[in-house]
């Protein structure tokens, strides 16, 4: 194994994920989780921004405004639209000329696609996932991942190697609101990569018509009890102001897209508000869900398992129910007036 | 590269998640009873590469990193349909992390001299899903992740895949060689034939595979070459949830507006 | 690198080349029987064919042998201990104590017996048992014996060529195989054999439904379960019930049977009584549990799991034919089931019928001459087959149906076929009044007040005598039932 001196390493890198100017919201929770681990590290080390695309000066402000010291900026069109081999190759050739300490990235599509490119040939640690981030006395990144369906958390270290990597689960960390008096430093480098080195090419991109779930902050989710009629969860959530999800049954059953599956083979949310509909509560779907607030069951079987995981429940027909919600949210302005 | 295409898939042996029990007394978790079962999108892995098989002819050949006691996953795979399978095993793996397993499984993709190595998005048991895009790295190839269709072009040697990506999907070309994986649940696995299903099980023996055979230095392997090391397991802690069910709509209502999250 | 031996000869080298699979494996023909099911009956035939180094396929729907299964239950293993031994049989606790009870909605009366005998060994060859572990333990001992295993595979149909059975469809793709023999042990549900016109569809009164809870108790389930039962570590209680209290108003019981850390109690009761009255099975097995004299046995107990199921109870005049050109019946498929209210029986005779099924099939492959069997023509059969395979007609397997009518088997259906019909006919005496005289009877002789003895015991003669038709009546239902203790 290389020989690596770690006191050569310093610094915390955030990668910046964007698409065609668009900031993926991971980017600023990591920026601002960095921002605490700092705290733990010497004042000479930096908090920097990794941003990589094209057309990017306005994504480089706002990483300074969002908490970053400095940012660097691989600016070139070959980086847009995404693609694992140009990211990969630009990224590791700044890791192998600035010998970060630290490289943080988000833990969506993107982020997990490209991380192993950089972690590999670098012999970095690279944790995947992680829901924590701590660092210990001596110094090293502790990375908290959950194992074995999310009933373990495993934290792991990367004592002998450099950089610590690590892939963050999006939606687990707050970030910080903007301030723009901040000040830090922007600086171009020099792009690593020819066109004629890669190896693929993106045909085609199509985004946004499809819905991210992983953002809402209220969820109505249908399961098999709605039996193919998706619309009390649908109305549901416009009184509630919430999007719509569903189980992987549902999903199954061609009732909904699979972009709003909740579970293991769907997403992780954490809004504050969890509506399940007709769902049974398999461990798989709890899986995805959670880390709720609050979490309310609405099954005709008292037996189902998602009322040990729910704090509201009530046993009935969830058309019925629905409707009587809706009654009781619509006709009031101020939600609190259901207190009444 | 020969006419038809050499697929691998990498498959991997895990405890069934389903058989995992949380002791409602404890809360811990139970996986000693758990029975081993292939790894669920390793089914998806190995449905992509049969289609393939389908389409262009592909030559495809299964392979798993584990102990021997994990042949019943390649028993699976030939019986699916996969023209061979193969064990790589060795005591100089243990404790190989994403690292290490990934550079395993590269000189295991280059053996066959395959065109396009396949594997599954994520195993159940690990969920680091950083193994095929390190299999990429070693290799140096090109690499299509989170894929939910494969469109085969031999004619310009170049795979296209359907990725699922945040709020939508991407379609990628990749030339050839290229690591593939594919999204958990994203096709529908075909059963095993009946008489696959005999083979396989009563008289099919697997390549056998150890580091020397593979080339692989043991210093580059095992626990001592991972950069990662697990600094501790806690429980976590259960969350505690009211499960206060009520009577009435009314009160569920009241309920959901006491906590402010409308 | 070499090794050395003594010889010197063999070397990693010099190990033969493997052959990697071939494109297209076909397995018509290269096995003797299949077994369609791996319970209790395929595996026995499994187990006495293999024996005999036949080439044996089992095929079992569910993900392992045993997992379809549903059952009470005690388990009866004479023939079991015979051909396998009992070493290593999965069971859960030998039965010490048996207990019948006549339940009206309120009152109990009971009979019980806990006999020294059943605490030594063989224990009476009475256990109860879980079915998924055993079947799996017992299936296993056929693989021992050299028999094919393969699971999650369902048979849909029977391969029939010129009015030879020859194979098996299933529902894999690629999913037909051929073989000489196909032995259907499908169980209760006995689909591909009803639907190869093999036997009919059962009648309706000749069916039963059975329902099952396994509860545990919180904390140390198997030392509650020693307390409430009075048990020692590995004995168990077989309890059995019938009356309105236990069935409602239907021809069957009820029943409680202690493992080793759950407790199996449900009903038993024929499914026309269910659809005519309206019996919802659920209801009913928590009105049983709940029935006085029952539910103190049930306390905190937490229910992990609930199934149920059909069992055929035609008795000896609903068995199909057991053989035909190329296949034979075993086990619940024939229809050889006892249940008679009394005796619950099924397991028995099914590893009794593979046996002798199994031997039946031995025999008949002994009888064809070598040249005979590649050439494709059993002796005596009609058609040599185009694809080389050998047909064996029927005539060469009934020493299957003639062993099984000299065994316990044939003989005890036969010998209570007249009880079920005699129940039957009694029906609302038995199930109804009877358990309710009894009762109010027991309550009468047993009352406390200031009366003498005497008024008491007459009063409740009168109780009894009065339901049964006066002391005529009373010896007239002696006669009608004289069978049972001939």
């Amino acid at each position: 194994m290389p020989e690596v001196d770690v006191d050569e390493y310093k610094d915390i890198w955030v990668f910046i994920e964007e698409h065609a100017g668009e900031v993926a919201p991971v980017s600023w929770e990591l920026l601002a989780e960095a921002k605490q681990l700092m705290d733990e590290k010497p004042d000479d080390e930096e908090l920097v921004a990794l941003v990589i695309g094209s057309d990017v000066d306005d994504v480089a402000e706002e990483a300074i405004a969002r908490g970053a010291d400095r940012v660097l900026v691989a600016d070139d069109p070959i980086f847009e639209p995404y693609r694992a081999d140009p990211y990969g190759k630009q990224f590791r050739e700044l890791v192998a000329e600035r010998k970060p300490d630290i490289a943080l990235i988000g833990g969506t599509t993107t982020g997990r696609d490209f991380a192993g490119r950089v972690a590999v040939p670098t012999h970095a640690g690279l944790t995947a996932d992680c829901t924590q981030l701590g660092i210990d006395d001596e110094g090293h990144l502790e990375a908290g991942r959950p194992a074995f369906g999310g009933n373990v958390v495993a934290t792991i270290k990367c004592e002998a190697h450099r950089p610590q990597m690590a892939t963050i689960r999006p939606g687990v960390f707050e970030p910080l609101d903007r301030d723009e008096n901040r000040e830090g430093e922007i600086e171009h480098v020099d792009v690593a990569v020819e066109e004629d080195e890669t190896v693929t090419e993106v045909l085609e991109r199509e985004v946004g018509d499809t819905a991210d779930i992983t953002d809402a902050d209220r969820i109505v989710a249908a399961g098999g009890g709605v039996e193919g009629d998706l619309s009390p969860v649908e109305r549901l959530a416009e009184a509630l102001d919430a999007e719509v999800a569903a189980s992987r049954k549902a999903v199954d059953e061609g009732w909904i897209q699979h972009a709003r599956q909740v579970g293991q083979t769907g997403k992780t949310v954490r809004p504050e508000l969890y509506v399940a509909v007709g769902i049974s509560g398999a461990v798989q779907h709890l899986e995805g869900m959670n880390d709720s607030d609050v979490v309310v069951a609405i099954n005709n079987d008292p037996n189902a398992p998602i009322f040990d995981h729910a704090d509201y429940g009530i046993v009935g027909d969830l058309f019925e129910v629905c409707d009587e919600l809706v009654a009781a949210f619509e006709d009031a302005d101020d939600p609190q007036e259901v207190l009444a | 590269m020969t006419d038809n295409w050499t697929v691998v898939v990498g498959i991997k042996q895990v405890p069934d998640e389903d058989d995992v029990t949380i002791d409602p007394d404890t809360g811990t978790l139970n996986r000693a009873e758990a029975a081993a079962i292939l790894n669920p999108p390793d089914r998806n892995a190995l449905e992509a590469a049969l289609q393939l098989k389908d389409e262009v002819g592909a030559e495809v050949i299964a392979f798993t990193m584990g102990p021997p006691t994990a042949t019943p996953v390649l028993d699976l795979a030939v019986a699916l349909g996969c023209d061979d399978a193969a064990l790589i095993s060795d005591m100089a793996f243990a404790g190989s992390d994403t690292w290490p397993t990934s550079l395993t499984l590269a000189y295991a993709t280059e053996y066959f001299d395959a065109d396009v190595g396949i594997f599954g998005e994520e195993t159940t048991d690990s969920s680091t899903g950083q193994v095929p895009p390190g299999i990429a790295a070693h290799l140096d190839w090109a690499q299509l992740t989170y894929v939910e269709d494969l469109d085969p072009r031999p004619e310009d040697d170049q795979l296209v895949a359907t990725r699922d990506v945040e709020g939508g999907h991407e379609v990628v070309a990749a030339d050839l060689p290229v690591i593939v994986a594919v999204g958990y649940g994203d096709n529908e696995p075909r059963p095993a034939g009946l008489h696959r299903k005999l083979y396989a099980e009563t008289e099919f023996e697997p390549i056998e595979l150890d580091a020397e055979e593979l080339g692989i230095d043991p210093d580059e392997v095992g626990l001592d070459a991972s950069p990662t090391q697990v600094g501790g397991m806690d429980t976590a802690d259960p969350v505690e949830r009211e499960q206060k069910v009520v009577d009435s709509v009314e009160d569920l209502a009241a309920a959901i507006a006491e906590e402010g999250v409308v | 690198m070499t090794n050395s031996t003594d010889n010197g000869t063999e070397s990693a080298d010099d190990q033969p080349a493997r052959t990697p699979p071939p494109a297209q494996p076909n397995y018509d023909n290269a096995f003797d029987a299949i077994v369609v099911g791996a319970g209790l009956a395929g595996s026995a035939a499994a187990i006495t064919m293999a024996n005999e180094d036949l080439d044996v396929l089992m095929i079992e729907r569910g993900a392992y042998p045993g997992a379809k299964n549903v059952f009470g239950g005690v388990m009866y293993t004479p023939t079991i201990r015979d051909l396998v031994g009992m070493d290593g049989a999965p069971i859960e606790r030998y039965v010490g104590q048996r207990r019948y009870a006549m339940l009206t909605e309120e009152d109990e009366v009971s009979a019980s017996m806990n006999i020294g005998d059943w605490h030594e060994e063989p224990h009476n060859d009475s256990f109860t048992v879980l079915r998924g572990e055993f079947d799996e333990w017992f299936a296993e001992q056929a693989v021992e014996a050299g028999a094919t295993l393969i699971t999650e595979t369902t048979v849909t149909d029977l391969i029939r060529e010129n009015g030879y059975i020859v194979g098996v469809k299933t529902d894999r793709p690629d999913g037909d195989v051929r073989a000489p023999i196909v032995v259907l042990a499908e169980g209760g549900n006995s689909l591909v054999s009803e639907g190869a016109d093999l036997k009919a569809a059962p009648d309706r009164k000749d069916v039963a439904v059975a329902v099952k809870e396994v509860v545990e108790f919180p904390g140390d389930s198997d030392e509650i379960i020693e307390d409430r039962f009075r048990l020692g570590d590995e004995d168990g209680a077989a309890y059995h019930y019938f009356g309105e209290g236990a069935a409602g108003k239907s021809f069957g019981g009820g029943f409680i049977y202690t493992n080793d850390d759950t407790v199996s109690v449900g009903l038993a009761y024929r499914i026309e009584d269910s659809i005519s009255q309206g019996i919802n099975p659920e209801k009913r097995l928590n009105e049983f549990k709940s029935h006085p004299a029952v539910a103190p046995l049930f306390k905190d107990a937490r229910t992990v799991e609930y199934t149920a199921k059909t069992i055929p109870e035609g008795g000896a005049d609903a068995m199909p034919d057991l053989v035909h050109d190329g296949a034979l019946l075993v086990g619940d498929t024939a229809g050889l089931v006892l249940n008679n209210g009394v005796h619950l029986e099924g397991t028995n005779m099914a590893v009794e019928s593979g046996y002798h099924a199994g031997k039946a099939v031995v025999e008949a492959f002994n009888s064809i001459p070598a040249t005979e069997r590649t050439a494709g023509a059993a002796s005596g059969a009609a058609t040599a087959r185009a694809d080389g395979g050998m047909v064996i007609p029927s005539s060469h397997l009934q020493s299957y149906p003639d062993r099984l009518e000299e065994s316990f088997v044939v003989k005890n259906l036969e010998h209570y076929e007249w009880l079920i019909h005699r129940v039957t006919e009694d029906k609302e005496l038995l199930f109804e009044e009877l358990p309710e005289a009894l009762a109010d009877a027991a309550a009468e002789y047993f009352a406390i007040d200031r009366q003498p003895k005497q008024v008491h015991g007459e009063r409740a003669k009168e109780r009894v005598l009065g339901t049964l038709g006066g002391l005529r009546g009373l010896v007239k239902l002696g006669w009608r039932y004289r069978k049972l203790v001939r």
